[in-house]
């Protein structure tokens, strides 16, 4: 076991239950009506383009980004704009959407939509980046960050690891599982395109190894690549020891390339990209593809579900989430809560009508017990969550800091550096709402950052 | 004997050496401070609720006595009372402002708000406004978790348990504002207390279209306008679907009131047939209800 590697500080290792592994990825078919989000992505919402009345066609460019950080957003089907409006997403806040009425699936001009692999690639650095951004790509690990911004490093820093992030370490989820078995060639070649991009970084692809057979089809997917081109020459398949959150960016660098990223750093900082297994199969996509990001995989899953109903479906961004439910038979009566996302940092669903979004990964129907709150006890001091923060924090001191409004304190205890994976709170015995509570303290924190003059 | 005697003088020469060494240090290293603080300090409520902006009461007293003015010094605890006091102390003229109190501008009880969901997170209204909307279809309202309540230092507050709302004590809110800092949702607002404590305010701020609002809530403000209209003092306002009241121009005529159709002005403390919107409005939801069965 000694030679696989893992992150060193903290971790936890929940149950895997990864039960729709073996589901192969099926073609969601298409609604009716689709909604389409406009804060898909990490940053300004995107503005959009048509009105009402308007056609669109599948692929169509139909919101613009506003601002630096922000994604172009596309019609994910032919029909017609119904509504342009503020509607409630998952968690209930108001978003803008567009609303489409669903006519067929005829694509705009230009896009490639032959399944043949397209393995030469272009050479030009700025092509590859403007096709990116066009195609709307945002990271689709979980933060959704537009990936033509995270390509193009600071000044003065220079990648010299690019790693593809195939850990997929919460429990339940199986997308990128699927993805790897499914389309590994695609998935190296996207990792081919950015290694280009970023100057020819060593380029890392890490699964965990609870993956075995994920692992195996990439390697055979980089010995058949090799043999075509040189391009591919510099990509190594690593496994990692399983532990989570071994999918957090700065857990991952330290599993494979042994570095630390600094306190409030970013991981270019210790010279290191990190981009998912779905980001690469998008990447893919969209440059060999000119095809915009309009499909994700997302798996519905739960312990509710026998393994007949478990399911990874390909769908297309801005799909309802109730149409998924119904196409897999239903939310089963033992649901109490369903999660989108995984079981660790989802999100728990407050709204079904709600949309699907690029960064959408699963339908997680957990069960009462599964979501069972036990009553909080006195903290006990026992340190178990300062051993399981994978940032080397101390989660009862930052809540204790947090309860009292000492904001300078958590400041100089890094509350900034929590990256709310909720490690803390799974090993307190004594269930303590700990990550609830930084969570509040870290917004406080940043505030308090923001309103300091820049010198 | 004689070390009884020696240990009297050694104490009593050490007891002098030292008397001196502190009596020089403190006159050497003596902090000029004007003694109008302890003054003015002495006057303040005593509250150190940080209502005035400042950390405490002697921070309020001190920032008074170096400014030489009292325009932006208000403590709105001790009120125009305590301010007329620190003013004749330091022979300037206290700026005199109407008694404010905190509103809450939330009407949506548990009976006209239906939960679309159920919480069972921490107990805190900002923990839950962090992870989403809320559990009921008003992602604007009052969440019901008392973080106001914890907030205030005079117990003026308190959760009414039939409504799940926030109600104030008038007699004893200090409009120090805590509870207005505190709410995640901003439905806590600070209004003029009004002749005899009478106040007409909109009880809603749900800036969703009148169709979504009303669904979420049936005390919801949906927006029309007709209170706008019928105002004839250009006091109401009509901003991103709620209608605002500003209490500087309202003349307490009551004509909004009775023109809201969904009950969400309240009129408060007027005398006589007191027309509090709870038992008006109260018939209406039972009604639409029974013809939803």
């Amino acid at each position: 076991m000694d030679n696989k590697f893992t992150f060193r500080i903290g971790g936890v290792h929940p149950a895997d239950r990864k039960l729709s592994r073996d589901c192969a990825i099926e073609v969601l078919p298409l609604p009716e009506k689709v909604s389409v989000s406009m804060a898909q992505h990490l940053g300004a919402p995107a503005k959009p383009v048509v009105a009402p009345g308007d056609r669109v066609k599948t692929g169509q460019v139909i919101a613009e980004p506003a601002g630096f950080v922000s994604a172009f957003v596309h019609s994910p089907v032919t029909g017609t704009v119904t509504a342009v409006a503020s509607k409630a997403d998952l968690a209930g806040k108001m978003v803008m959407h567009i609303d489409i009425d669903v006519e067929k699936d005829e694509w705009a001009e230009g896009i490639d939509l032959t399944p043949e692999l397209v393995t030469p690639l272009p050479d030009d650095k700025q092509l590859i980046l403007d096709r990116i951004k066009a195609a709307g790509v945002v990271g689709l690990g979980g933060a959704t960050f537009p990936t033509h911004i995270k390509l193009c490093p600071p000044p003065g820093k220079t990648a010299e690891y690019l790693i593809i992030n195939g850990a997929e370490c919460e429990p339940y989820l199986t997308s990128d599982y699927r993805m790897m078995l499914e389309r590994p060639r695609e998935i190296l070649i996207g990792a081919a395109l950015m290694q280009k991009v970023l100057g020819g970084p060593k380029c890392i692809a890490a699964v965990e190894d609870n993956k075995p057979e994920a692992v195996e089809s990439l390697k055979d997917a980089l010995h058949f690549l090799q043999l075509f081109s040189k391009d591919y020459e510099n990509i190594e398949i690593r496994v990692l020891k399983k532990k989570y959150p071994q999918g957090g960016e700065k857990q991952l660098i330290d599993a494979v390339t042994g570095r630390q990223v600094k306190s409030m750093g970013l991981p270019i900082d210790a010279g290191a990209v990190v981009q998912n297994v779905a980001t690469s199969f998008a990447v893919y996509e969209a440059v060999q593809k000119k095809k915009p990001l309009l499909t994700n995989v997302l798996s519905v899953t739960g312990d509710c579900l026998p393994p007949e109903r478990q399911h990874n479906y390909l769908f297309r961004i801005g799909i309802p989430l109730r149409y998924i439910a119904q196409v897999a038979g239903g939310v089963p009566e033992e649901a109490v809560k369903i999660v989108s996302g995984g079981p660790m940092m989802g999100k728990a669903i407050a709204n079904l009508d709600a949309t699907t979004v690029k960064g959408s990964s699963s339908l997680l129907y957990l069960s009462a017990k599964q979501t069972l709150r036990r009553e909080e006890g006195p903290c006990i001091r026992c340190g178990k969550c300062a051993q399981a923060c994978p940032m080397g924090l101390e989660p009862f001191l930052l809540k204790k800091l947090a309860e009292v409004g000492d904001q300078q304190a958590l400041e100089q205890n890094a509350v900034q550096d929590c990256l709310e994976c909720g490690c803390c709170q799974y090993t307190c015995p004594a269930y303590l709402p700990l990550l609830d509570t930084i969570r509040i303290a870290k917004a406080d924190v940043l505030n308090l950052i923001k309103s300091r003059p820049k010198n | 004997m004689t070390s009884i005697l020696w240990t009297i003088v050694l104490v009593t020469v050490l007891g002098a050496v030292l008397a001196m060494v502190l009596y020089l240090v403190a006159s050497k290293f003596k902090v000029e401070e004007d003694p109008r603080i302890d003054e003015v300090e002495k006057v303040m409520p005593g509250a150190n609720c940080g209502g005035c902006g400042f950390a405490g009461c002697r921070a309020f007293a001190q920032s008074c006595v170096e400014k030489g003015n009292l325009d932006d010094n208000f403590c709105p605890v001790g009120g125009n009372d305590v301010m007329k006091k620190v003013a004749a102390i330091l022979g300037l003229e206290a700026s005199v402002k109407a008694p404010m109190v905190a509103v809450v501008r939330c009407n949506g009880s548990c009976e006209a708000r239906p939960k679309t969901t159920v919480y069972d997170g921490k107990q805190s209204c900002r923990v839950k406004a962090a992870l989403y909307a809320g559990d009921t279809a008003c992602s604007y309202g009052c969440l019901g978790c008392g973080d106001c309540v914890d907030a205030c230092v005079f117990g003026a507050l308190s959760m009414d348990p039939v409504t799940g709302l926030p109600v104030v004590s008038e007699s004893k809110c200090t409009a120090c504002g805590a509870c207005a800092k505190a709410c995640p949702k901003g439905v806590i607002e600070l209004r003029a207390k009004g002749p005899r404590s009478m106040r007409v305010f909109v009880s809603c701020i749900n800036k969703d279209k009148g169709a979504v609002a009303r669904k979420a809530c049936k005390n919801a403000c949906i927006g029309c306008g007709k209170c706008a209209k019928v105002c004839t003092h250009e006091a109401i306002t009509l901003e991103n679907n709620v209608a605002y009241i500003d209490f500087n121009k309202c003349k307490l005529c009551k004509k909004c009131v009775a023109e809201c159709p969904t009950g969400a002005i309240h009129a408060v403390h007027f005398p006589e047939p007191k027309p509090t919107p709870a038992p008006a409005v109260a018939p209406e939801p039972q009604k639409s209800q029974q013809d939803g069965q």
